[in-house]
């Protein structure tokens, strides 16, 4: 298990390399400099722009920056911002806390909600409550994330004033403890449940369509056939075999989440990573940029090898 | 002699929104105490079909049975569903075409055969379980390593054997075998067979036996049914249907494989194939394909007759009839 787990790790570190590689010669690829940004666009004296050039190494051949960049990150440093001048490191690690927050939270609910409902559904194909999970699941399939997000805004916060529409704190509150706790849970409903009914009909239907599946196999019906009871087979039998897609589907999820999660936290102005990556792109502050796409690669990696072990676990045919 | 099971006009139609599919027609059968009864057909004429009705294993939202089917006196199509989960494996059990798709592949083989033991025994030690399901294990020529295992651990022939000994776990009155010898090279599936056999009499064992295969029903069984497109067109003593075989079906079937003795003759096959069984053909349905049928074969249905004791057929010209009259 443990050579299992370290060349999970390995092909990680192998994968998060890549990913940084066609992050940096993307990025570099994109018209625009951050010069522009610091000098703007009424300055277009040439030294100037050289000599800026030159501080921030941009001049070099994107290869030679790469290396540096790379070089760097091997010493612990993930560089400064070009545009203001902040460690990155500090700039995006409080950040991050509260998109990690919103996004494992959101894809732990959806699974196991999703997962539910497709138990249920998968259980009595046709029935009421697969009618009306699936309708609906499709019908939140169908919608964009930030209209979706509005809606909910609208009707919520708005019209109902039950819900803050924006935010992770109560400004000026200066809440500790206890309340302080309360008091993120309260603004975290709206951008969770937006989160949650996107996500939830995919794992709804993956696990509907496995239950569905497995209920045909030929071992149910020889388990059938001993004149087993139906809710053993299901609990013991069924849900195992069935589970099996769902625990992959988390993986594909979780990365799905952390990549779209940016859209939703700008809409309710939650202060995660959002908003700093949209800045950075608009600004072209590249160490900013691979900050963020650095440790979200990380987390989508870090994900993957966990999703691999829980499925090595459960499934005996997987040889480590 | 004592009989087991008969199943009286029993039917199979599977149904959707647009069609109706005639899997088994009308069919009639007597098994005694004892008896080993080989289903024979090609693929899609019902055999499993039958089976799987018997053992009410088909989904019940599209397949439709009517008819009965006696176990001792008992309607097993009539039986509620705690009724018949009291005949299930401890009265009749059955072994499946596909093994290695038989057990669950992410449990291991012994928990799965403690929990088909404790469906009738819930009390049973695990201990005194797997003493008794090794005993059946050595029948098929394994051993207690495989309680360990896991399905994919083992090859399709020795899933098929853990198969037919999980079958035989409580001594079943009735076996079903349904394709359960096909996977296997011919020299464990004589092994096998001279097994069951050999317990089938210890026991009094009766066994019905699906295949295409007829050198199996040939090598054990003592009765045979042949079924062409959801209908039993002959019924018999082994040895009288494949001396004198008298649906052109049978005859067909028979000529379509070789014999060990007698004098060596070209092997035949039977033109065209099964007909749709949503849009049957009028008249007999094998007159399509019947080298003998004649205009009354392609206008009017043969009744299934006796034709001899303990023999019927379902063609105008057997028995009694002549195909030249």
């Amino acid at each position: 298990m443990l050579k299992y787990v370290l060349k999970k790790l390995a092909f990680a570190v192998f994968t998060v390399l890549l990913v940084m590689t066609l992050n940096f010669t993307l990025i570099h690829l994109a018209p625009g400099s951050p010069v522009d940004i610091i000098i703007g666009p009424d300055n277009q004296d040439p030294a100037l722009r050289a000599a800026l050039m030159e501080t921030y190494g941009l001049d070099k051949p994107v290869i030679v920056q790469f290396f540096r960049y790379i070089g760097q990150l091997l010493h612990g440093n993930m560089g400064s911002s070009i545009v203001f001048h902040t460690p990155v490191a500090e700039m995006i690690g409080s950040k991050f806390a509260a998109t990690f927050m919103l996004v494992f939270t959101a894809a732990v609910l959806a699974l196991i909600i999703g997962a539910a409902m497709g138990i249920t559904a998968g259980r009595k194909e046709g029935g009421f409550l697969d009618k009306v999970f699936s309708y609906t699941s499709y019908t939140f399939n169908a919608m964009p994330s930030f209209w979706l997000a509005l809606m909910l805004i609208i009707l919520f916060a708005t019209t109902l004033r039950w819900l803050p529409s924006s935010g992770m704190v109560t400004p000026r509150a200066k809440f500790t403890g206890f309340r302080y706790t309360l008091d993120v849970l309260y603004h975290m409903v709206l951008p969770l449940l937006t989160l949650l009914l996107l996500r939830i009909p995919g794992y709804f239907r993956t696990t509907k369509s496995s239950v569905l599946q497995v209920n045909s196999e030929d071992y149910i019906t020889t388990l059938r056939a001993t004149g087993m009871s139906e809710k053993k087979i299901f609990r013991k039998y069924v849900l195992k075999n069935a589970i099996l897609p769902v625990v992959t589907s988390f993986g594909m999820s979780m990365a799905f989440l952390i990549a779209g999660v940016s859209l939703i936290e700008i809409v309710f102005a939650w202060p995660g990573t959002g908003r700093v990556m949209l800045t950075a792109i608009n600004q072209r502050d590249y160490p900013v940029l691979m900050g963020v796409y650095l440790i979200m690669s990380i987390m989508v990696a870090l994900t993957m090898i966990v999703v691999d072990i829980v499925y090595a676990i459960l499934d005996p045919r997987i040889r480590y | 002699m004592d009989l087991l099971l008969r199943v009286e006009d029993m039917s199979v139609t599977y149904r959707n929104r647009e069609k109706s599919v005639y899997a088994v027609r009308n069919a009639n059968m007597e098994i005694f105490r004892g008896d080993s009864i080989g289903i024979v057909g090609e693929s899609g004429s019902g055999k499993s079909t039958l089976a799987m009705g018997l053992l009410r294993l088909l989904p019940q939202h599209s397949a439709e049975v009517t008819g009965r089917a006696e176990y001792l006196g008992k309607d097993l199509l009539s039986l509620s569903e705690n009724e018949m989960n009291e005949l299930r494996w401890k009265n009749i059990s059955v072994v499946f075409q596909k093994a290695m798709n038989s057990f669950s592949p992410v449990h291991r083989i012994g928990s799965q055969l403690i929990d088909i033991y404790r469906v009738h025994f819930p009390k049973a030690p695990k201990k005194e379980i797997l003493e008794r399901a090794e005993e059946t294990l050595r029948l098929v020529n394994l051993g207690e390593r495989v309680f360990k295992m896991y399905p994919y651990q083992l090859s399709g022939g020795m899933m098929q054997r853990v198969a037919i000994a999980t079958a035989l776990l409580h001594e079943p009155d009735l076996l079903i075998m349904d394709e359960a010898t096909t996977a296997l090279d011919v020299v464990t599936q004589g092994q096998i067979l001279k097994e069951i056999q050999q317990m089938e009499q210890r026991l009094n064992t009766t066994r019905i036996m699906i295949t295409h295969d007829m050198s199996v029903v040939a090598a054990s069984c003592s009765r045979i049914a042949v079924m062409y497109a959801g209908e039993i067109v002959e019924q018999g003593g082994v040895k009288e249907v494949f001396r004198a075989p008298a649906h052109p079906y049978t005859a067909g079937l028979l000529g379509s494989f070789p014999s060990l003795r007698g004098e060596v003759k070209e092997l035949t096959s039977i033109p065209g194939t099964l007909p749709d069984l949503s849009k049957l053909p009028q008249g007999c349905v094998f007159a399509p394909r019947c080298p003998k049928a004649t205009e009354r074969c392609r206008t009017e249905a043969p009744a299934t007759r006796i034709i001899a004791p303990g023999r019927t057929a379902a063609c105008h010209y057997a028995g009694g009839g002549n195909h030249e009259a």
